[in-house]
């Protein structure tokens, strides 16, 4: 369903932020543009926990009294729980602060439209691979602190096992916890093996530490702006043939996926403005 | 008034300066506008901008913004340290606007919201009482380790060009240096020519020196009992 525009109301994708890498904040900036590029909301900001804007500066962005607040965040967890409502002073769906009403929608990466993403994603970065020869493995951070943290990621393996795209093996792996990425080739049973990283930007987890990881590089190297050649597949490693892919977050089509949490907020909370 | 009225008008009045940006209008008719930094005001004035490399569109201010000369990463956009040797050129008021956002994020609205008393400031206790996870600990800092670090880490003298405007608490304001004297206005422009960059609460920034701050502190009055 093409989504409806709303011209009285502004959207505020909220990211992470880094004070370290400069191209962590990128996607969310190349979201905004992709959705104020088509219309749809009277203004589109960006805002974030390590970078300006600040979370608490947002309010002051916008004329409007109605913001879609999306988190472009791939799980559930501290950051969409705590972090954000705290800073925004948000208690429920929608709040009303100081004269504006904030609608809290849910993070970007537990969408279910996230497996059309990932799946496009895994045949971009390895064209002609039969995915019947493929291993496809998402990765994320992992950590003991939080049990969501993985689940988006444990749901996405479950979704693209269902869907019928044909993959030999579909697996979940992290930096930071069981099943290791670091062990990637034991994990995956076929010669071809596609990773995709289910982060929102090419930051320093996806793009510094996971190259070391999986032996692309010997070391952690520097920024993806700060290198003069983009990574090539396939990687020869390990007596297998790798493919890894960008970070999903800096698919153009993340875009998408942000309305599509603002059109469910709505029919969930806000039935009315669905009309 | 809307954030864009409230810009038309600072300009209309003589407004030409925010943080290290100047703003010139060249024709207020379309309107097109101009941005270069302070320090190149003389070549833009020039034919061809005196060979001031060229950018046009809201979105290069992004990229301008995001490295010093030297290369570092400005996560923090009140830095003294924006590169010159640009201009950006701008058609009409919404790019000037978004283009000023990516520069210097919120502070035309902050700054549109103190001139209608209705900016929220938040003091640092406040600031500090309701961080939680890893930045918990910030809170323990002591009121002469905050004023310690005000003078140390903000201000011009390290790279900051915002107005600080709160207090350790209601009761309790800064300590005069420096940092709690500027003015939010880099050069000595008067201030009806410019927009001030101001400092409605602790950045980031200093919440994570106030952590660092409070667990030496912690660890000295250790030692000092052991």
């Amino acid at each position: 369903m093409p989504f409806a525009p709303k011209p009285d109301s502004a959207l505020l994708i909220v990211g992470h932020g880094s004070t370290e890498n400069p191209d962590s904040s990128t996607p969310y900036f190349d979201h905004a543009d992709e959705i104020r590029r088509r219309g749809l909301f009277r203004e589109v900001h960006c805002c974030f926990w390590k970078e300006e804007p600040s979370l608490r500066e947002a309010p002051y962005l916008t004329d409007c009294t109605d913001i879609y607040v999306v988190p472009d965040f791939i799980s559930e967890g501290y950051f969409t729980q705590e972090v954000i409502p705290r800073e925004l002073e948000l208690t429920g769906p929608s709040t009303t602060v100081r004269g504006k009403t904030f609608h809290y929608c849910l993070p970007v990466g537990i969408h279910p439209s996230m497996t059309g993403l990932l799946l496009r994603r895994a045949r971009e970065v390895a064209p002609g691979v039969d995915p019947a020869t493929a291993t496809l493995i998402i990765t994320g951070h992992g950590t003991g602190l939080n049990q969501n943290s993985t689940k988006a990621i444990r749901d996405q393996v479950e979704l693209i096992t269902a869907s019928g795209a044909g993959y030999a093996a579909v697996t979940d792996a992290y930096m930071e916890e069981q099943p290791f990425i670091a062990e990637w080739d034991q994990l995956a049973p076929t010669k071809n093996v596609v990773v995709v990283p289910f982060f929102i930007s090419d930051g320093s987890h996806s793009y510094q530490d996971i190259p070391v990881l999986l032996g692309i590089e010997p070391e952690v190297g520097p920024a993806a702006s700060q290198r003069d050649v983009f990574r090539h597949n396939p990687h020869p490693l390990r007596g297998k043939t790798l493919y890894y892919s960008s970070a999903i977050g800096t698919e153009r089509h993340l875009a998408d996926v942000i309305l599509d949490q603002v059109a469910d907020f709505d029919l969930r909370h806000r039935p009315a403005a669905t009309a | 008034m809307s954030l864009a009225d409230t810009l038309r008008q600072a300009l209309s009045h003589g407004l030409h300066r925010i943080g290290q940006i100047e703003i010139r209008t060249i024709d207020p008719a379309v309107p097109a506008y101009r941005l270069c930094h302070a320090d190149d005001l003389a070549q833009a004035d020039q034919p061809a901008f005196g060979g001031l490399a060229v950018h046009r569109g809201a979105d290069a201010a992004r990229e301008l913004a995001t490295f010093s000369p030297d290369g570092e990463y400005r996560f923090a956009k009140a830095q003294t340290n924006l590169s010159s040797g640009w201009v950006l050129v701008l058609e009409g008021l919404d790019e000037l606007h978004r283009a000023l956002d990516l520069f210097y994020p919120a502070a035309l609205g902050v700054w549109a919201a103190q001139q209608d008393r209705r900016l929220e400031v938040q003091h640092l206790r406040d600031k500090l009482n309701r961080q939680t996870g890893m930045y918990r600990f910030a809170r323990n800092i002591s009121d002469a380790g905050a004023q310690r670090l005000v003078r140390e880490v903000c201000g011009p003298a390290h790279q900051c060009a915002k107005r600080i405007l709160w207090q350790l608490d209601a009761n309790t304001p800064l300590e005069d240096s420096e940092a709690s004297r500027y003015t939010g206005i880099p050069g000595d422009l008067p201030a009806n020519e410019a927009i001030p960059l101001l400092c409605r609460e602790a950045c980031n920034h200093f919440v994570a020196e106030c952590r660092q701050a409070s667990k030496a502190e912690a660890e000295a009055k250790k030692a000092a009992g052991d």
